[in-house]
């Protein structure tokens, strides 16, 4: 122990500085020496903002990160360490700030609800404070504030804009099965339907401010998290117990008025510690134990609020409808389950989706199940949509536009904190345009816009330990498409990426797409345009710290550039084995697009290392490309391994 | 049937033609906007489905020739980028008839069409485009001035000279990238100077572009330049200028090349290294055993292993 200690602490050092006296992290040292062998400067690695008409939904962080795309590694651990265990409301209020447009001058509030709203139609029926208190903020929100910050958020459309938002616009994100097996003539007539759609979008999206239903799910978060731990600390040290929270006033008049009594009007619920069963489309569900079924629905039609809190239980969540469980369609939802082994099972837009909103799916504990379809498990458009799971192992499921996915002024981050997770998204929509054969999955930290209409927003999958294993295929782990950032950051574990085209650090037409790998060993799967590559002044990076890893690709992978993008892979340490069948435009590859070229960089800085394909072990080599290089160096040899002459 | 009655059929009959025939451009142009549209929702598909019918329907929208040019033009608006090449293509191959329309279009209002319009007509690189080409290089969109003064290299004639120098100046990087590759494809000598200056450019694709360009001159004069602007401020116009150098080859360039293989700056020696293994790969001139024994920089001494290697393996593959 005492050993693997001390090697640890020689080993930090070691790869979080290059070259002693400049005090620069590894990776850093790697893009400035490479750069440099090839007469070009870390800085050339950056876009500008007008190679095309800009739209006025990308989002500042993305804007600046395409200016300087390397600044994305310094983000990418911002947003890693933003989580605090049990507290899913600092993260949210972190995302918030990320969905600024560029140039914003301000964020906008929500509705300032006065409690005297509230206290004037409802009587309090259970005893319990805390408890009380609780029902108390929730009712604000849900009775008031929600609805009254949704009015300002769309305060400017109409209400045939309102009711395009949610029934066109959701068509530009939601694939049919049937879809493949059209004609030609049926599928042009499509993509000028969704063209249709874009533009008539265009003529009033600018109109939609997100922010005060944004700034009203973090502040509900914020503030029943407080009352919720509260209750939590009381129940867990005796103070009270359910039974005496679900105490109520003991005596109901035959003739009352339920309406009237917080926590028993329509739509909410309190479940004790049994198990319990819940149908329909509810608001409010607290529920204090026991293994419960959630058969849930919801009505895009009449929008409203939704918070579901659970404290225990091995429980059930099974959707009849979109827009459940974590979901804010129009408004916010949460849903907050605190402990057990559950099941999620939805449709599409759920499990932590925001759309024109915010939703959170905070899971505290347990082995958990999560599956989906469209825009679900951390998926955001006009909104949050966040999952965060802080224990066990846990299976991720999901066909389309999941696993961290972000659309226009959308966030979708899907945040694992601990355990040997599989994540699975694809497999169920072909993406015919290019193959038979192959699915679309924009999915696993992927951020996504239409071409060339309306810009991304941001996706990021999050995983900080156990050995994971990532399954995807087509534009997916660590993908952006269209002025978009996706991004994948995966701290620790003997990880498995397989995807097959547009991933693993992939940027592709002004986006950003990266994937970043502290410890373990990986190994990395696919066919091409991943691994390091951007396309059309994009760009795409894969960073591994640590450990000995894998890397197989086809073409165009591995730190490679095209239509003047930039690609670069960068593995810090380890012993590493990299295959690539095309030896053209694989590792330091560059092509040239509109007179001038591309860039690719391929940094290897310590280890001994294999190379099927271009490369060798200590060695620098060049391409006959458009730019680019690779080297693998031994950036801080052992005494006696330095160079020979 | 009475005379009147005759009459008045004659004067229908007679109105009916002399309206067909009034509408029958309107007619054809309306058949032929209707076929071009056919072929070409095939010929800008990305369906694997229709693949094998993209290329015949593109000759068949050419094979229709000047006829479909207006139509196309009117297509180069679209957002879309397969649209967008699929138009540019099939202007190619309707080739020089294509040209006299196109370039009307240069004035037309919007950047957009004009930058697309600049882009065919470099393809088809006709010269007859040289001088619209030219009014446009100042336009006030970086976007039209880099396709106008990339198309003028891609036409090649030296009337455009002038007009390429002068976008060296140019304040968008694009630009004065556009300008550098045009300066090589159309040899403009004049521009040498300015060419070993724009190494040190802060764009990288004018910077790197520079010594293709630089590569297109008189060589010696090239030599004589870059020697003297080794000094320069911005180290990169020196360590770039190696690399002209290098590939020149030569006694006069080794020469040079070995002076700055000696100097303090481990960058520009490995440059300068590089460049000598480049100039001289088997070492006719045994400057290598010299130079490699002064190195102590462990990372020029790989860098110039790695050269060594690749070749002596030149051909093979570099595989371990």
């Amino acid at each position: 122990m005492v050993r693997a200690t001390l090697v640890l602490l020689i080993l930090i050092p070691i790869s979080a500085f290059a070259e002693g006296e400049r005090n620069l992290p590894a990776e850093r040292f790697g893009i400035e020496h490479l750069t440099e062998y090839i007469g070009m400067r870390p800085d050339d690695i950056g876009f500008r903002t007008d190679y095309a008409e800009p739209d006025s939904f990308r989002l500042e962080v993305v804007a600046d990160l395409m200016a300087r795309p390397l600044n994305v590694i310094d983000y990418a651990t911002d947003l890693k360490n933003g989580h605090i265990n049990g507290q899913p409301e600092i993260m949210a209020q972190y995302l918030f700030k990320q969905t600024a447009r560029e140039g914003q001058a301000y964020r906008d509030d929500a509705y300032r609800a006065d409690i005297s709203e509230i206290q004037a139609n409802y009587t309090l029926h259970y005893n319990d404070v805390t408890f009380s208190q609780i029902l108390t903020r929730a009712a604000v929100y849900l009775d008031v504030t929600f609805s009254r910050s949704l009015d300002k958020s769309l305060a400017l459309l109409s209400r045939s804009e309102r009711r395009f938002l949610r029934e066109e616009f959701r068509e530009l994100l939601v694939l049919r099965v049937e879809d493949e097996l059209l004609p030609i003539e049926q599928i042009d007539s499509l993509e000028k339907v969704e063209e249709r759609y874009c533009e008539q979008f265009l003529t009033f999206g600018h109109k939609v401010n997100k922010d005060p239903l944004l700034d009203a799910g973090v502040n509900c978060l914020r503030e029943l998290l407080l009352e919720i731990n509260s209750l939590r600390s009381q129940l867990k040290s005796g103070a009270v117990s359910s039974k005496s929270v679900l105490e109520g006033t003991g005596f109901l008049p035959d003739n009352a008025n339920l309406e009237a009594y917080l926590g028993l009007q329509t739509g909410w619920k309190v479940g004790g510690p049994g198990n319990d069963y819940y149908n329909g489309d509810y608001k409010f569900i607290f529920d204090f134990g026991g293994d419960d079924i959630y058969d849930l629905s919801y009505d895009p039609a009449n929008p409203h609020g939704v918070i579901i809190i659970d404290l225990s239980g091995n429980d059930s969540y099974r959707a009849q409808s979109d827009f459940v469980f974590g979901s804010g369609c129009f408004s916010v939802g949460f849903l907050m389950d605190f402990e057990g082994n559950d099941r999620y099972d939805s449709r599409s837009f759920s499990l932590g989706s925001g759309y024109f909103g915010m939703g959170v799916l905070y899971d505290a504990a347990g082995d958990d199940w999560y599956s989906g379809d469209t825009h679900v498990e951390g998926a955001g458009t006009f909104g949050i949509g966040l999952l965060i799971d802080e224990g066990g192992r846990d299976v991720y499921n999901g066909a389309v536009c999941t696993q961290g996915f972000g659309f226009t002024e959308g966030v979708g981050v899907l945040y694992d904190l601990a355990g040997s997770d599989n994540y699975f998204a694809g497999g169920k929509y072909k993406a015919t345009i290019h193959y038979d054969d192959h699915y679309n999955s924009l999915s696993q930290g992927c951020g996504y816009g239409i071409r060339p209409y309306v810009s991304g927003g941001i996706g990021a999958l999050i995983d900080l330990q156990g050995h994971d294993n990532y399954q995807s295929d087509m534009i997916t782990q660590g993908a952006g498409f269209w002025r978009a950032l996706g991004l994948v950051y995966d701290s620790c574990g003997n990880d498995q990426y397989n995807g097959f085209q547009y991933a693993q650090g992939s940027g592709t037409h002004m986006a950003l797409g990266v994937l970043i790998d502290d410890h373990g060993n990986d190994v990395y799967f696919g066919k091409g345009l991943m691994q390091g590559c951007g396309h059309d002044y994009a760009c795409g990076l894969i960073l591994d710290r640590h450990g000995d890893d894998t890397y197989t690709a086809y073409d165009l992978s591995q730190g490679a550039g095209s239509a003047n993008g930039a690609g670069l892979l960068i593995d810090n340490l380890g012993n590493d084995l990299y295959t690539a069948r095309e030896t053209k435009n694989t590792r330091g590859y560059g092509n040239p697009r509109r007179d001038f070229g591309s860039i690719g960089l391929f940094i290897d800085l310590g280890g001994t290392d294999q190379y099927h394909g271009n490369g060798k072990n200590d060695h620098y080599w060049r391409l006959d490309s458009k730019w680019g290089a690779g080297m693998d160096i031994e950036l801080n040899p052992l005494p006696g391994q330095e160079a020979k002459k | 049937m009475s005379t009147a009655l005759r009459k008045v059929m004659f004067k229908a009959g007679l109105t009916t033609l002399i309206l067909i025939v009034a509408a029958s451009p309107g007619l054809c142009q309306q058949t032929l906007r209707k076929k071009i549209d056919s072929l070409f929702m095939i010929a800008s598909s990305a369906e694997l489905k229709v693949r094998d019918q993209v290329e015949p329907a593109k000759d068949s929208i050419a094979a229709l020739g000047v006829d479909a040019v207006p139509i196309l033009v009117g297509k180069l608006g679209t957002k879309s980028a397969r649209d967008r090449w699929t138009v540019i293509q099939i202007l190619k191959k309707i080739g020089s008839p294509a040209v006299p329309h196109l370039v009307k279009t240069l004035k037309n209002p919007d950047a957009l069409i004009v930058q697309r319009v600049c882009w065919a007509l470099g393809d088809i690189g006709d010269s007859a485009a040289v001088d619209p080409l030219i009014a446009v290089t100042s336009h006030s969109k970086w976007q039209v001035r880099e396709q106008a003064l990339g198309a003028l290299g891609d036409i090649g004639s030296e009337r455009a000279s002038e007009a390429v120098v002068s976008g060296f100046d140019d304040e968008v990087g694009q630009v004065r990238k556009a300008a550098v590759v045009s300066s090589g494809e159309i040899g403009v000598s004049v521009a040498i100077s300015r060419l070993v200056h724009m190494l040190g450019d802060e764009f990288y694709g004018a910077r790197l572009s520079a010594i293709d360009a630089l590569l297109k001159m008189d060589t010696s004069e090239v030599t004589i330049i870059v020697a003297d602007s080794l000094t320069s401020a911005n180290s990169l116009v020196g360590d770039l200028g190696c690399t002209v150098l290098g590939r020149i080859g030569g006694d006069r360039a080794l020469e040079i090349l070995v002076g700055e293989a000696q100097g303090g700056d481990p960058s520009r020696r490995a440059h300068a290294l590089l460049a000598i293994i480049e100039a001289d790969p088997l070492d006719n001139c045994g400057y290598r055993e010299t130079i490699v024994s002064d190195e102590t920089d462990r990372f020029v001494l790989l860098k110039i292993n790695s050269a060594i290697y690749s070749v002596t393996h030149a051909g093979k593959e570099t595989q371990e």
